[in-house]
């Protein structure tokens, strides 16, 4: 099959399981029969998208084709179409590969919901799967919109998945309303990028100024989808949606489609240094704010939530450095060792019927395999040297050096120490000390949940090696060398690691703990947007509301008021008796007459 | 009988008409009242025909005696309605329309 | 087929007629009727648009009866590309709509009866060529409406308050009679504005004449323009919801049975915009190009005012009325870019509200007829118990906000983008505005209303779809993502019209020589 087939093939086979199950519901309606066809779809992507790899290795060439969409005198306005590059094709198997993974462990994990729901959620995957496709395969700017509002829809969906829980249904809401605030800009930017070019390339190349603001405005959607500070705040409370869901979407991919945008777009990004500083300074002050919070989270999605705005900021960062290829290959580790870490998460949840930390503790003993993973997925994101999590990291510090005097830099070496900190205490916490009474308990599930953890360990270990093969593929350059930042990151990462053990391994607390905690319950960033909705936006609109009741359709019933009011007045001339209009009709007559007389 | 005194019969007969319609209350009175009024105008048509020549009065005055019986009908029936509804025929009970 | 025109307009009057025969004790009978002569009028609309050439475009399947040459009046009947789109739209709703409404009860031959013929009025506005002809089918689809709010419609309480308050003694603001009367009222007064500017342009024509091929070629003195643009504009701008003169709607919409608002808003709200684009931007056009920025000014303020109210609201029914008049400013703004992407989005956008507010009406009457309350507040959860109304409304509401995907966003898109590249760009930013809060209100709505945990009680026991209630939300549900995804299905009879109307313009030619 040609390129062009196999990514369409890529592409629209969720596509079709969704559609079949929609569509079919006795087939959804009974639950397992959903999650097989479902898997058959992402595995069919995730076959074609390995044909793909395969030809590419063997040298086949870019392959892009596209079709008009919207018409306009026979030209087509917008298009839509496949490409497939060095960027979107390790996207590509990446998506589909986490996808399979983790759709794999909802089978287990989503054993005991009844058939419907179950039936709801696999086709919801694969719905999701369609649309983050449509992202990665997208030839324009266009297409990347469309699939990144589907990829929104689909969230929405997944995290409002326990609908009957009155805090997912306001955490679905919210992640939609945030990230659709954001993604005005994106509107906005292909909107003023269409008046000055004519398109929705990437590659079209307008002047500095429109640069400037096609750029700025995409970055908007940028930080609502990469949960960005301060636009962050949905991203937590999106972890009321089921765990293999926070692993798929919030952690792995369709957060990271900010990230890939700035990545395909990085022609137009390349044009606008406004911009590019901008985002540097957003994804260092979101890397180190969201590890900072990590820190005294009690909930382990939390932990690993506030862990995933951290770690995007690295990406951001590393994008506004103007090294994309940075962004992208941390982009790539972290989706597999985050993936990794939910499911294990995951496992845990599943295992002790809890979010808490305080509920777990000494589940090494109980859950080998699990712990081996989540070990195996914190040392990773910490950065400790040989996995994959190391190279990825270094590489975006390498490229913040001298930006800015050395000031992310310097932010994001301590947002390193942190985050070996935090996963340190997370490790600590739940699988070390003492058995707790619900981890007493617990057992492992069986090889649907641990299956997608073991393959999912593999990359997390060794995807980092992969990462001078990324780079000739998106034409960048990549080696790793010895330098001051290496040194220091595993510095970093390493007493990070020690430092937890030494705080928590006796129950002990990290310092500022309470200011943190301060912080986190008064949530400054949350309730400046609660009073902006209450008072910008139900404000304005019961005021709207009101004058449009009562002044403007008032004065449409004052006008309907005066003609009644008027016609009552002049109905007093009208007696109703007979006598009276014959006398008028008399004294008319002789009127008329007189009137003919005298003239 | 000069032309004269048909037009002075005539106006007498319009004026006691319309003196009868303002100041009766009784609806058969007031229909009695329009009846001579109507009729004033037929005696203008006849003799000014017997005066002057030509049949165009006299067929105006058929004409209207046709119509003048029609109008009587619907008259007394609108009578005999107000007498049903109110056990009376003065017409100044029928004023609900100004209700 | 010569008379095809004619066969799909007058199909719903005959079925109307065939009523009449009818006794109003056969219950079946009276709906099966009602329903053929739906469907042979969509059947026919189908067949219209198989038949109607794209590439070629103009005005097709001519044919004329003249009714009274003396005065230049003949019963024109063509259809061009927009057309074509509307008469679908019409097809598809009235077809969902005498479904949905198969458990009227109340005099329901009277009922159909009026449904049907204001329907035949909606068809034949869209394919009369002649301006007399035109205004009368026009009246034909609008007074009906007074009836079917005003003896088919449900009241509720308004409460007096701001400085018109005191108006409330003389009228039941809430009620079906006051939301009928207001309706009825102010769409007359339009109609008296626009019947003066068919004389203008009658009498200035030259050629004495209706015929509306012979008035596009006119070319009127740019005075009797200026008279004629305002006139059609609020006119017709009344019937599409133009600010302020809107105000009919929510109450008229909210009162309306099920059918009768899923026409209204889904059709004839149409007419309105149809009547501004095809008899104000096309027969005056330089009048047109004037006043296009206020139009679009007031358009916008429209769009996000109407969506603003629309969040305010804590009635479900006023919800989607007052969305219908923010989509509608979406529709008036594309009309007011003078380009041929935002004519496009326009009567996208006209066919996209259409099939959604329809939806939307349909889903909320079913939601109305079982729980017995609009409010929205005391609902909650009814996910549980009507899975398939919670998951066709959220389809619907994702129209409305314009996803991709769906109808929606084609529409708007093509709107803003028109907007962005005309004369006045600033247009944009208030639209998208007002699609983000369409997303707060209806997201808002829809998850009070069918999410958290489980109705008990009253509420406990709601059916879902049942039979004949099945076709609106498939019907209509499935079009939406087609339209979505498909464009090309409609777009290429709209553009073949816009790109034709365009081509005459030379203000036209102008604006679009200055974009890239």
């Amino acid at each position: 099959m040609s390129p062009v087939t196999l990514a369409i093939v890529a592409t629209v086979a969720p596509a079709v399981a969704a559609l079949l199950l929609l569509v079919l519901s006795p087939l959804r309606h009974r639950g397992a029969p959903a999650a097989w066809v479902t898997l058959l779809g992402s595995l069919v992507s995730l076959g074609a998208a390995v044909m793909l790899l395969v030809a590419r290795l063997g040298g086949a060439p870019d392959a892009r084709a596209t079709i008009p969409w919207i018409e306009e005198r026979g030209r087509a306005m917008a298009e839509i179409g496949i490409l497939i590059d060095g960027v979107s094709l390790p996207m590509l198997i990446i998506v589909c590969l986490v996808a399979l993974c983790v759709q794999v462990f909802s089978i287990a994990y989503m054993h005991d919901e009844p058939p419907r729901a179950f039936g709801r959620y696999f086709t919801l995957h694969a719905l999701f799967l369609f649309s983050m496709n449509v992202v990665v395969v997208s030839p324009n700017l266009l297409q990347l919109f469309a699939g990144w509002e589907l990829v929104g829809l689909t969230s929405y969906l997944l995290i409002g998945f326990y609908f009957a829980k009155p805090a997912a249904a306001q955490a679905a809401v919210k992640a939609f309303w945030m990230t659709k605030l954001a993604d005005m800009g994106f509107l906005f930017g292909l909107l003023v990028l269409y008046v000055s070019t004519g398109g929705f390339e990437w590659t079209s190349a307008p002047s500095a100024t429109v640069a400037t603001w096609v750029t700025g405005l995409l970055f908007l959607a940028v930080v609502g989808k990469s949960a960005q500070f301060p636009l962050h705040i949905w991203l937590p409370d999106a972890m009321e949606g089921p765990t293999p869901v926070s692993a798929l979407l919030h952690a792995a991919t369709m957060v990271a489609a900010g990230v890939f945008l700035v990545v395909r777009a990085d022609p137009l990004f390349a044009l606008a240094p406004g911009t590019r500083e901008v985002m540097l300074w957003v994804g260092s002050i979101t890397a180190v704010f969201a590890a900072l919070l990590a820190l005294v989270q009690h909930d382990i999605k939390k932990v690993l939530a506030f862990s995933t705005c951290s770690q995007l900021g690295y990406m951001v960062a590393a994008l506004g450095a103007g090294q994309a290829f940075a962004g992208f290959f941390h982009l790539g580790t972290h989706a597999f060792f985050k993936a990794l870490l939910f499911l294990a998460a995951g496992s845990v949840i599943h295992a002790v019927h809890s979010n808490s930390l305080d509920d777990m503790g000494g589940l090494r003993k109980k859950l080998p395999l699990t712990t081996a993973a989540f070990v195996i997925g914190s040392l990773s994101l910490a950065g400790v040297p040989g996995f994959a999590g190391f190279f990825s990291k270094d590489l975006v510090l390498t490229s913040l050096e001298g930006k800015a005097s050395w000031i992310p830099w310097a932010m994001l070496l301590g947002a390193a120490f942190l985050t070996a900190f935090y996963m340190g205490r997370l490790l600590i916490k739940a699988f070390w000390g003492e058995l707790s009474e619900r981890s007493s308990h617990a057992h492992e599930g069986n090889v649907a949940m641990t299956g997608p953890l073991v393959v999912l360990a593999i990359p997390s270990l060794a995807s980092g090696f992969l990462g001078g093969w990324l780079a000739t593929q998106s034409s960048a350059q990549y080696e790793l060398h010895l330098g001051l930042t290496p040194v220091l990151a595993s510095v970093m990462s390493l007493a990070g690691l020690g430092a937890a053990i030494l705080v928590f391994r006796k129950g002990g607390q990290a310092p500022f703990t309470h200011v943190l905690e301060k912080l986190d319950t008064f949530s400054v960033v949350d309730r400046t947007w609660a009073g902006a909705y209450r008072i910008g936006l139900l404000g304005v609109a019961s005021l709207a509301g009101w004058i449009d009741r009562y002044l403007i359709d008032g004065l449409i019933n004052f006008t309907g008021w005066s003609a009644l009011e008027g016609g009552s007045s002049a109905r007093r001339l009208q007696t109703g008796l007979v006598r009276d209009y014959a006398l008028l009709v008399t004294v008319g007559v002789l009127v008329l007459v007189l009137i003919g007389v005298l003239r | 009988m000069t032309l004269m005194n048909c037009i002075l019969l005539a106006s007498a007969l319009m004026a006691i008409g319309v003196y009868g319609l303002a100041t009766r209350k009784q609806a058969v009175a007031m229909l009695l009242s329009v009846e001579l009024m109507a009729n004033s105008a037929n005696i203008l048509f006849a003799s000014f025909a017997h005066f002057r020549g030509g049949p165009t009065g006299q067929v105006f005055v058929l004409f209207a005696l046709a119509i003048t019986v029609a109008e009587v009908a619907v008259g007394l029936a609108l009578v005999m309605l107000l007498y049903r509804r109110h056990g009376d025929t003065a017409l100044d009970l029928a004023s609900e329309a100004r209700q | 087929m010569s008379h095809l025109l004619a066969l799909t307009m007058a199909a719903p009057a005959l079925a109307a007629v065939v009523l009449l025969a009818i006794p109003g004790t056969s219950r079946t009978a009276l709906r099966v009727v009602s329903l053929i002569g739906a469907v042979i009028s969509l059947a026919g609309s189908i067949w219209v648009a198989t038949l109607y050439d794209r590439a070629l475009g103009g005005l097709q399947l001519l044919d004329t009866v003249p009714l009274v040459p003396s005065l230049g009046i003949h019963l024109k009947l063509a259809v061009d590309g927009w057309g074509v789109a509307l008469l679908l739209l019409t097809g598809v709703i009235i077809v969902t709509g005498v479904l949905a409404s198969w458990s009227v009860a109340k005099r329901d031959k009277e009922f159909f009866l009026l449904l049907l013929v204001l329907v035949s009025g909606v068809y034949g506005v869209f394919i009369s060529q002649d301006l007399f002809i035109f205004f009368l089918f026009y009246e034909i689809a609008v007074l009906p409406m007074y009836l079917l709010i005003g003896i088919w419609g449900s009241s509720h309480k308004v409460p007096s308050a701001g400085p018109f308050g005191f108006t409330w003694k003389r009228f039941e603001v809430g009620s079906r009679e006051y939301a009928a009367m207001k309706l009825t009222l102010m769409l007359l007064v339009g109609s008296a504005a626009i019947l003066v500017a068919m004389f203008l342009l009658w009498s200035n024509s030259g050629a004495r004449t209706f015929d509306m091929q012979v008035l596009e070629a006119t070319k009127f003195p740019i005075a009797v323009q200026h008279v004629v643009f305002p006139l059609v504009w609020l006119g017709f701008g009344t019937l599409a919801g133009v600010f302020p003169f809107h105000t009919w709607s929510p109450d008229g919409h909210a009162s309306a049975p099920t059918a009768v608002s899923m026409l209204h808003a889904g059709v004839l709200m149409k007419l309105g915009a149809f009547g501004v684009l095809r008899i104000g931007m096309v027969l005056v056009p330089d009048a047109a190009a004037w006043w296009a920025p206020i139009v679009g000014a007031v358009a916008v303020v429209n769009v996000l005012y109407g969506a603003l109210c629309a969040a305010s609201q804590k009635d479900l029914k006023y919800i989607v009325a007052y969305s219908s008049v923010s989509h509608m400013g979406v529709v008036m703004l594309g009309i007011a870019t003078m380009n041929a992407a935002g004519w496009n989005g326009a009567v996208y956008q006209m066919v996209a509200h259409g099939i959604m507010t329809g939806l939307f009406f349909a889903l909320v009457g079913l939601v109305y007829e079982r729980a017995h309350t609009r409010t929205i507040a005391k609902m909650g959860g009814f996910a549980h118990v009507m899975p398939v109304v919670a998951g066709f409304f959220t389809l619907a509401c994702l129209s409305s906000l314009g996803l991709p995907g769906t109808a929606g966003f084609v529409a708007e898109f093509m709107v803003f983008a028109g907007a962005a590249k005309g004369a006045s760009p600033w247009w944009a930013i208030p639209g998208v505005l007002g699609a983000f809060v369409t997303a707060v209100y209806v997201l808002r709505a829809c998850k009070t209303i069918f999410w958290g945990p489980a109705p008990v009680d009253e509420f406990a026991h709601l059916q879902d779809v049942q039979r004949t209630e099945w076709a609106a939300p498939l019907v209509l549900g499935s079009l939406l993502v087609v339209f979505g995804f498909w464009p090309k299905l409609l777009l290429d009879f709209i553009d073949a019209a816009s790109q034709g109307y365009l081509g005459r313009l030379p203000i036209v030619a102008l604006a679009q020589a200055v974009t890239p």
